[in-house]
């Protein structure tokens, strides 16, 4: 009985198993292309005046771009929406909420991108390793092997297999990187929410 | 002593089912390799404590005397005394254990092992191994009925929910979910059981009885992607008559009507909330948010969100005391 719900697992599991890490996409972590306005914000939802305000405002966009940046501190940001928010209304405040979540975004995707390349890169390395290990099983068994040529075939997979394994001991951090603007623009989104008015 | 506890007794009078006794509330913090301890009356930090590498899954014996903690890289689970935070003992746990369900009684403990496909069961007074049985690919999620006769698993990979006799310790039947299944809430009277999935972005609702879902609870947030809700924690009320879904990524927990199964709100908490827990009245519900670094306090009543407390490094579960005997 055991033994037949193990099998039925095991044919179930197949499909599936690449919901997490795939050759795309090395990280555990569920990729998600965007991140969402609505998990960010509780105010009026941004629709396509604030989209336009964001982007002829230049009040709006000039402040967006620095808060983007990773280099503006928190307190620093803190500062500069607070003077912001002094004398602007609602709808611009959200148009800068806007300005910056497009901005963050667009770096987290092209962030993303380079781990799918990343990932991608790891699992060619991967796929000539397995080339290598097999051409020098094929020179070894030879009726009179040539050893030089095994000797080289081996050194250029140590080479390989150094360079994949320090690149796999980078990849938690590597993972984390979208995390991390994902917080900042949360943390940026509080602040710019925290000075619209009551509803 | 006497005159806090008359001061008690009278707030309690002229506030009728207000203010709870102070419970210790108790948070993993996965990357802080510690346990946060709150206060459920103050909501202030009482204090952090190391407890090891990787902490996740956290429950408390329900005389309230023993306090559990998968210690995911240790491959063990360490056994606290919850008034002190000394270290009692460990239990054997197999490896990686992320999750588990102590049996109503408090024993034994059901422990899920991601990397072994297994589900350990272990006596949490003798401190023995019970029986490892082998499920599907990746277990998770850990349910218990509250007659404690049947034990669910959910396995990640295999998207099954898996109901284990606790007697024979064999499964008895397995149910097709919706993709990634994390977690397995039973309600308090046994007829409903809820089982969330994280990428399938569903929670699915299993008639225990007939092992048949009879609802599938869908989550729509305007501003909110699709791939950006991912349910992981459950919790319903002792009277089934809410159901609270942590969304992950969504930053927001779902509020389901228990009869119904329709969600009636959404409450924004903080950022990549996973796990849920009521204070023993219920009037409060604690939500851990892995990357803002706190927990969310929920007004059960008022189904609104009414405080944030920073705690350690990506807070993972959450459980809180039951009341002093």
């Amino acid at each position: 009985m055991r033994a037949v719900i193990a099998l039925a697992i095991g044919l179930l599991a197949t499909p599936v198993m690449g919901a997490q890490a795939t050759r795309d996409w090395p990280c555990v972590q569920v990729r998600q292309p965007h991140l969402s306005v609505g998990s960010m914000w509780t105010g009026p939802l941004p629709d396509e005046a604030t989209a336009a305000l964001a982007r002829q405002d230049r009040e709006v966009a000039t402040l967006a771009d620095r808060l983007a940046q990773r280099r503006t501190t928190p307190q620093e940001a803190e500062g500069l929406v607070a003077d912001f928010a002094a004398t602007a209304d609602a709808a611009r405040l959200t148009a800068l909420f806007q300005g910056v979540f497009d901005r963050i975004d667009a770096e987290r995707t092209t962030l993303m991108d380079g781990i799918a390349r990343f990932g991608a890169g790891q699992a060619g390395l991967a796929a000539e390793m397995e080339t290598r290990r097999a051409r020098m099983q094929e020179l070894e068994a030879a009726a009179s092997p040539d050893f030089d040529a095994i000797d080289a075939e081996e050194a250029a997979l140590d080479w390989d297999r150094r360079i994949f394994e320090e690149r796999q001991h980078m990849l938690t951090a590597v993972c984390e990187s979208p995390v991390l603007l994902e917080k900042r623009l949360y943390e940026l989104s509080r602040m710019i929410q925290s000075h619209l008015p009551p509803e | 002593m006497l005159r806090r506890s008359l001061t008690a007794a009278c707030a309690l009078l002229l506030l009728g089912p207000g203010p709870a006794l102070a419970n210790r509330v108790f948070v993993t913090n996965e990357k802080g390799n510690d346990v946060t301890v709150l206060d459920s009356e103050t909501l202030e930090v009482i204090g952090t404590y190391p407890v090891g590498a990787r902490p996740r899954g956290i429950t408390i014996s329900p005389d309230g005397s023993e306090l559990y903690v998968c210690v995911s890289d240790e491959d063990t689970v360490k056994v606290y005394d919850p008034e002190s935070m000394e270290e009692l003992h460990r239990l054997p746990s197999g490896p990686d254990p992320e999750l588990f369900v102590l049996h109503p009684s408090g024993n034994p403990l059901y422990i899920a092992n991601e990397d072994d496909n297994l589900v350990t069961v272990v006596d949490t007074e003798t401190h023995q191994l019970l029986a490892e049985i082998p499920v599907g690919v990746e277990p998770e999620g850990m349910g218990v009925s509250p007659d404690g006769k049947v034990v669910v698993n959910t396995s990640e990979t295999t998207n099954m929910a898996h109901f284990i006799d606790t007697d024979t310790h064999q499964i008895v039947a397995n149910v097709l979910v919706d993709q990634r299944p994390r977690f397995a809430e039973f309600t308090a009277d046994g007829t409903k059981l809820y089982v969330s999935a994280e990428i399938g972005g569903t929670v699915s609702v299993i008639d225990p009885a007939t092992k048949e879902i009879t609802d599938t609870i869908r989550f729509e947030i305007p501003g909110v992607l699709p791939e950006a809700i991912q349910p992981v924690g459950v919790r319903a009320t002792k009277d089934g008559s809410t159901v609270f879904v942590a969304l992950g990524p969504a930053n927001r927990v779902a509020v389901v009507d228990g009869v119904t199964d329709e969600v009636v709100d959404y409450l924004l908490v903080g950022q990549r909330v996973w796990q849920m827990g009521f204070t023993p009245d219920e009037s409060l519900l604690f939500t851990t948010n892995g990357n803002s670094n706190d927990v969310s306090v929920i007004d059960v009543a008022r189904r609104e969100v009414v405080k944030s407390i920073q705690v350690g490094e990506q807070p993972w579960g959450v459980v809180v005391a039951p009341d002093k005997q």
